[in-house]
């Protein structure tokens, strides 16, 4: 990484900072100290203008997104950005107001709609109140006639003809009244009830003892009139609901643009954010960023084309962000690393070894060639047909070469869709066979073999760790601590590789064994002599160091953890197995052809699904866990380029892809 | 009958291994998975993610059942020899290492588990987190796996 000064004329500022942006070569830094003698440019209002914009987009295209939803295969996700020419931006650019216009008109549209619904509401509720009084034929602010006095209202109790007029008795025999009542229910009965004009008072006074209550909002119309004018308002309501609903749907058609507007305006955040940390005089700009030291040639290239600049380099400092460069090999595992963390400047870049480490374990725990061949067939045929990303690219290229390794490892243990091979052959001729006869080559047997499997799954275990070990040896080394090298580091590979010899000896015979017995008592002394050197006094030396030994216990839990190699690639087999067996149960009938197919199929998928997901959540684990802790500090900043950080669009030839 | 002991013992073994295992993982993923619901019901984007915590502490079961199957395929009910009273017994012996270190390990799984959810529910970024930690649990029902898988496989050659 070296840090950059591009110095140029103000008046070149909008095209070199738009080739930057395109070219995505460089970093700007942040939150630097204004330099003396420039000044900065507060682009804020700007910022939030064009925030406002891309929020008034997002909404837009939520909107259609609920009302017209996008068709979208199953595999869309696959596909990457489409391409388009840098000049292309300048159209959108041109359309982005326009385009502006019909995403607010979008938004208009649907509060119109909810006020429409809100409105529905507010009708249906009226309706649902003047239900009872449909009988009525007179409106239900009829007032009294010069004799008459008419009262309606509601009762808050079940009254039949009979009960009421008794109840009105009681309450007061004197008063002279008819009645009709036009509704009952448990909880109300509404009635319309007529007196002599006299008696009105006496009239209320008694009704008012039951309860009585006048309608909510009368109206002048009867209630028959009033229910169909609010029936035809609804009506015209949902007819412009749906004619709302039906321009909206046909503003669909401008989603794609929508969508680049708003990657646009995004651009133009990004753009304005970047001239705010410019310093700047009367004439000139000056922009201080990170470029990774491959690019320098390139940048300056972009510079020199764009605009009359000075570009200047140096060595970048200790807050220079990190970009991580790989070969094709290791690089889709990089993303596995900065899951974990970016490395920091005292790191080395673990991905080459963790690349090949993930690819290796991963074939060894999903172990099977037809597995792993399905893996690669698919991982090509969606990289060669969609294009995706590069996010998206480098998994499914993550996942073509841990496929490479499952059919490895598959080979090795003579698995082939299970057992599927012997299995079909007994199938079909009925004569037992075993996969370790009928594959040429020697296999590992994963369950007659076991044992032995898992020794190798301890011995790659070993190998894992002491590639860990190597590399704190090497960062020790880098940094000149010669001391952490050779004692903290050293004597524990020593001590590990004492020990596998002295396994290997059980085998191998008596002298193998004192070999690795003096390789360990060795390592064991040099630790027992070295790991108290931080401690005072002969006695604490001598405690610290005996007192590190203990550390082994770590170490052994760590190569245990390694018979997950087994154990998973176990589990992948016996699967496979079981499934095979269940689909050959019914035999060679036709039905038992069908029957076997659709076992077959779908106990194969569900065998890919489960086992898949477990190599790849352990084989991180090893990773993390077990290597990482050896050497691994991580911290580092990611490098994150000025660039188009467009959601729908990339520009041909940009650096960010 | 008495030829019958050992293969009965067998398929004893068989149960125990799939059945204990098998509640350890049901009760963890069934945990993790009401913890999962309650994300999604936030924000279905997450289901991916949710799916792997969901699923780490399924793998007991799986254990456990592929202990019961070497099982069968090894005393005479899917092929192998009928196993004497004493085979019978070992196959229990061993069954029982992955029955109850499948179950118990099944438990505290789902426990971490759920934790993890609601960690990637906050942060999406601590889910390789997540993960990790909740798969340091599975060592020891691996442990648990190893040893009655070399047992299992090697009690037909015991006399």
């Amino acid at each position: 990484m070296k840090s950059v000064r591009i110095i140029a004329l103000k008046k070149d500022r909008k095209r070199l900072l738009e080739h930057l942006q395109d070219s995505a070569l460089v970093q700007v830094k942040k939150g630097k100290q204004v330099s003396e003698g420039f000044q900065r440019i507060d682009k804020s209002p700007q910022i939030k203008q064009f925030e406002r914009n891309a929020e008034i987009t997002e909404q837009a295209l939520n909107i259609l997104k609920k009302l017209s939803p996008e068709k979208k295969g199953l595999l869309a996700s696959f596909k990457g950005r489409k391409e388009i020419d840098p000049d292309e931006i300048g159209r959108i650019a041109a359309e982005s107001a326009k385009i502006l216009g019909v995403c607010q008109k979008i938004i208009t549209l649907e509060k119109q709609r909810a006020d429409y619904a809100a409105e529905q509401i507010r009708i249906r509720t009226s309706l649902a109140q003047l239900e009872p009084w449909k009988k009525l034929d007179i409106p239900l602010n009829t007032k009294d006639t010069p004799t008459t006095a008419v009262l309606i209202g509601t009762l808050p109790k079940a009254y039949d003809d009979i009960t009421l007029s008794e109840a009105l008795a009681t309450e007061c025999p004197d008063l002279v009244f008819e009645f009709e009542i036009l509704h009952t229910s448990a909880t109300m009965t509404c009635v319309v009830l007529f007196a002599p004009k006299k008696q009105r008072e006496l009239a209320e006074k008694s009704l008012r003892t039951l309860g009585f209550s006048q309608p909510i909002n009368p109206t002048s119309r009867t209630p028959q009139v009033k229910s169909k004018r609010l029936q035809d308002k609804s009506d015209d309501l949902r007819r412009k609901d749906e004619e709302a609903e039906q321009e909206i749907i046909r503003l669909t058609e401008y989603r794609e643009k929508i969508c680049n507007t708003q990657d646009y305006f995004e651009l133009r955040i990004e753009k304005y954010k970047v001239i705010s940390e410019l310093d700047q005089t009367g004439h000139v700009f000056v922009l201080n960023g990170y470029v990774p030291e491959e690019d320098c040639a390139k940048l300056q290239a972009v510079c020199e084309k764009a605009a009359t600049c000075v570009v200047e380099f140096e060595d970048a400092d200790e807050d220079a962000p990190i970009k991580l460069k790989n070969n094709r090999f290791a690089e889709p595992a990089q993303s596995i690393v900065t899951m974990y963390s970016t490395p920091s400047h005292a790191d080395i870049d673990p991905t080459p070894v963790l690349a090949f480490f993930f690819y290796f374990f991963f074939g060894m725990m999903f172990s099977d060639a037809g597995y792993g061949l399905l893996m690669i067939i698919v991982t090509t045929i969606l990289l060669k047909v969609f294009k995706p990303d590069k996010a998206m690219r480098n998994n499914l290229r993550l996942f073509r070469n841990c496929g490479i390794f499952t059919v490895f490892w598959g080979l090795v243990f003579g698995s082939i869709f299970g057992d599927a091979p012997a299995m079909f052959y007994k199938m079909f001729t009925g004569n037992e066979i075993t996969m370790k006869e009928l594959l040429p080559w020697p296999i590992l047997d994963t369950q007659k073999d076991a044992l032995m499997i898992m020794i190798l799954s301890i011995a790659l275990g070993l190998v894992h760790i002491l590639v860990g070990m190597g590399c704190k040896f090497y960062v020790c080394m880098k940094q000149k601590e010669y001391a952490k090298a050779f004692f903290d580091t050293g004597f524990w590979m020593l001590l590990l590789c004492g020990f596998a010899v002295l396994a290997a000896g059980m085998a191998a015979g008596q002298i193998v064994i004192y070999i690795g017995a003096g390789i360990s008592i060795a390592a064991a002394v040099g630790l027992i002599l070295t790991q108290g050197r931080g401690k005072k006094g002969i006695f604490g030396k001598l405690i610290g160091g005996v007192a590190s030994l203990y550390d082994i216990t770590s170490y052994i839990s760590d190569l245990l953890s390694y018979s997950r190699l087994l154990a998973l690639g176990l589990t992948t087999g016996v699967m496979a197995q079981v499934f095979n067996m269940l689909s050959t149960l019914f035999g060679t009938s036709i039905p038992g052809i069908i029957f076997m197919i659709v076992i077959f199929v779908a106990g194969h998928l569900i065998t890919i699904g489960l086992n898949a997901l477990g190599s790849y959540v352990h084989t991180m684990r090893l990773q993390y866990v077990e290597m990482f802790s050896k050497f691994y500090e991580g911290g580092g900043k990611p490098f994150e380029p000025f660039s188009v950080k467009s959601k729908s669009f990339k520009t041909k030839g940009s650096n960010d892809d | 009958m008495e030829n019958m002991i050992g293969i009965i013992m067998a398929i004893v073994a068989a149960s125990i291994a799939t059945v204990l295992a098998g509640i350890g993982s049901v009760k963890g993923v069934g945990g993790a998975a009401q913890a999962s619901m309650g994300v999604l019901s936030e924000d279905s984007s997450k289901f991916g993610k949710m799916l792997v915590l969901t699923l780490l502490p399924g793998t007991q079961g799986l254990y456990g059942f592929i202990v019961g199957f070497l099982i069968l395929i090894n005393c005479g009910v899917l092929g192998g020899d009928i196993p004497t009273l004493g085979q019978g017994i070992a196959f229990v012996g061993a069954s029982l290492a992955i029955g109850f270190g499948g179950m118990l390990s099944g438990f505290a799984q789902g426990k971490a588990a759920i934790s993890g959810i609601a960690m990637t529910a906050k942060d999406e970024k601590n889910f390789s987190k997540a993960m990790v930690s909740i798969t340091l649990v599975e060592i020891y029902a691996l442990l648990a796996f190893i040893v009655s898988l070399l047992v299992v496989i090697s009690v037909p050659n015991l006399k």
